[in-house]
């Protein structure tokens, strides 16, 4: 089967790699954040905070992306229908939590982290989940 | 090929596709591995099939068919899904 805008299989375990990155790189963060001075105007860019974050959030969106779009090691037609539907409850999620959001937060800097990662992640969990069940299922009759 | 009225074709309520991949393969003597490759899809997916939980494509059905050398509605048939 045809699979055009998939990466390579490999693509997953650099995904996770980045993903795992990211954890100790925003611990350290959250410890020492504050020492970072933002100065006078918080709203301007690449000021020690906003690099910082730029590339934390990068790290884990790219690894998140590489994770939720590296190819299966067999990639048919069967996956290729989990993935779209996987993709559909995400979205779905996504925009339920975006318009709760809207509704009652009023901050829309967290509405945005939210939802850099909530598709992505919640797209990840019910692939690899359903993906799981085949196995099992597979494995349970032989 | 004769669909009488009684055939589930023109029935209202939802079809379901039925196979016998399971009792051909036992004819054959492949295993779903087998079958599988020989498709150019994973055994997750065969299986699947085999169990009425996924409804394969025309052209994978078409492959799976051919492997079998028979037509394709003497494997799959459609069925009363109530």
């Amino acid at each position: 089967m045809k699979t055009r805008f998939l990466f390579p299989y490999w693509c997953r375990y650099l995904g996770w790699g980045l993903v795992i990155a990211h954890v100790p790189l925003t611990i350290i963060a959250r410890h020492h954040g504050m020492d970072i001075e933002d100065g006078p105007g918080t709203q301007a860019l690449f000021t020690g905070n906003h690099l910082f974050f730029m590339c934390t959030a990068l790290l884990m969106t790219t690894g998140l992306f590489l994770v939720a779009f590296a190819k299966e090691k067999i990639e048919d037609e069967q996956i290729w229908q989990i993935r779209l539907d996987s993709l559909r409850w995400a979205i779905y999620l996504n925009y339920l939590i975006l318009i709760i959001g809207l509704v009652f937060i009023n901050d829309t800097g967290h509405i945005l982290e939210l939802n850099l990662w909530v598709p992505l992640l919640f797209f990840i969990v019910r692939f690899r989940w359903i993906i799981l069940r085949l196995t099992r299922s597979l494995s349970r009759e032989n | 090929m004769d669909y009488s009225s009684s055939h589930p074709i023109f029935k209202q309520g939802e079809l379901i596709m039925k196979n016998n991949i399971r009792v051909e393969r036992a004819i054959k003597n492949i295993t779903q591995g087998e079958l599988a490759e020989q498709v150019n899809v994973s055994r997750q997916t065969i299986n699947s099939i085999e169990s009425n939980r996924y409804v394969p494509s025309t052209i994978l059905a078409l492959k799976i068919a051919h492997v079998f050398g028979k037509p394709l509605e003497e494997i799959f048939a459609l069925e009363d899904g109530d």
